[in-house]
């Protein structure tokens, strides 16, 4: 596949609104169902890889089927198709940050969006609880991890770390999932 | 701080994290807020809201944070370092047959997600302490959680009602 090609794909699948999976619906729909450059098992692998890959599971994503479709020239195509819609109008409304910072209307953005964008870091932990509830061992990692950060300001780090290496020597994969 | 020093801590925040959005939340927030007092709480707040409004990967805040520090360039630069390790997979992908089947490999993974949870749940309490400062404030948050984990709607719902509640507030307290 050619690289005009690569990049107009995740190009489209970067303007997708919603996060990872905003993206990943988009890319789905495109490249398993209506293109067949790849099969599902093999989109579905890809994903679960990606979430092990310690960056963006879509950054990751786009990698691997960048790759997949055009060899190494095919992940630079990928990748900037995917953040090119991100990095302009995350840089614009940040350049628009420093021209609201003097007027009324940033006084404002404290008691609207603000507050409202703190309830998404708290939907996105529900979320990632509610997909680990039926696992009794992450749950008490999570509290324990909460509590050493919250009370005894523990180095996030150090706590994921901990965590890590903890479970690799005493869970095994899980039987839930 | 230097550009490069910003980079290395995004680098080495990123190789400790697994997943999207806001898990480098904690890790930037203790870094950039607390221990080097170069950003806000509510300068972090708004890098966070506008990857969350706009279009593409959430993990798009850094561009935002590289821009209010460095300019272009900072953007720029942050961005190529959450994209980079993207890389990994290309190993990953060989050796997958071999990592699937390692006990230890899947069980630091569940480890890794376990503490993920508790660590944004800390940052959130942290976050909403430096952020949450007036009733009005308050209300948005309160209505927004319910909107987002409840009623589940949609990211730009759970921003637009609860903030024009607040407009509203505002107007008359």
């Amino acid at each position: 596949m050619n690289l005009a090609g690569i990049f107009w794909i995740f190009f489209r699948a970067g303007l997708a609104f919603g996060g990872g999976l905003g993206i990943l619906a988009v890319l789905e729909k495109d490249v398993v169902t209506r293109r067949r450059l790849v099969t599902r098992d093999e989109f579905l692998t890809v994903y679960a890889l990606g979430r092990i890959v310690p960056t963006g599971t879509m950054m990751a994503v786009a990698v691997a089927i960048g790759h997949r479709l055009g060899g190494f020239a095919g992940t630079l195509a990928a990748l900037l198709g995917l953040i090119l819609p991100a990095f302009v109008s995350t840089v614009a409304l940040t350049a628009a940050y420093r021209q609201l910072q003097d007027t009324r209307g940033f006084a404002l953005l404290s008691v609207t969006l603000l507050p409202a964008a703190l309830s998404l870091v708290v939907a996105a932990a529900v979320n990632l609880a509610r997909s680990a509830i039926d696992r009794r061992p992450e749950m008490a990692l999570a509290v324990a991890a909460l509590i050493a950060s919250l009370f005894f300001h523990l180095n996030p780090a150090i706590v994921l770390l901990l965590s890590g290496v903890g479970s690799a020597l005493l869970l095994g994969p899980s039987t839930s999932s | 701080m230097t550009l490069g020093q910003l980079v290395g801590l995004i680098l080495l925040f990123n190789a400790m994290t697994f997943g999207n959005g806001p898990v480098m939340i904690p890790l930037l927030r203790d870094s950039l807020v607390s221990g080097r007092g170069v950003l806000t709480t509510d300068e972090l707040l708004y890098a966070f809201t506008v990857a969350r409004i706009t279009p593409g990967p959430a993990n798009s805040y850094v561009a935002s944070i590289g821009y209010m520090l460095f300019g272009l360039p900072g953007a720029v630069l942050c961005a190529l370092a959450v994209m980079v390790p993207g890389y990994l997979m290309l190993p990953l992908q060989y050796g997958y047959g071999l990592l699937r089947s390692a006990r230890a490999v899947s069980g630091f993974t569940r480890g890794l997600i376990g503490a993920s949870v508790g660590l944004i749940f800390a940052a959130s309490v942290e976050m909403a302490r430096g952020s949450l400062t007036t009733p009005g404030s308050w209300i948005v948050f309160v209505v927004a959680v319910v909107a987002a984990t409840v009623l589940r709607w949609s990211t730009v719902l759970v921003l637009l009602v609860p903030s024009a509640i607040g407009l509203a507030l505002s107007a008359f307290l």
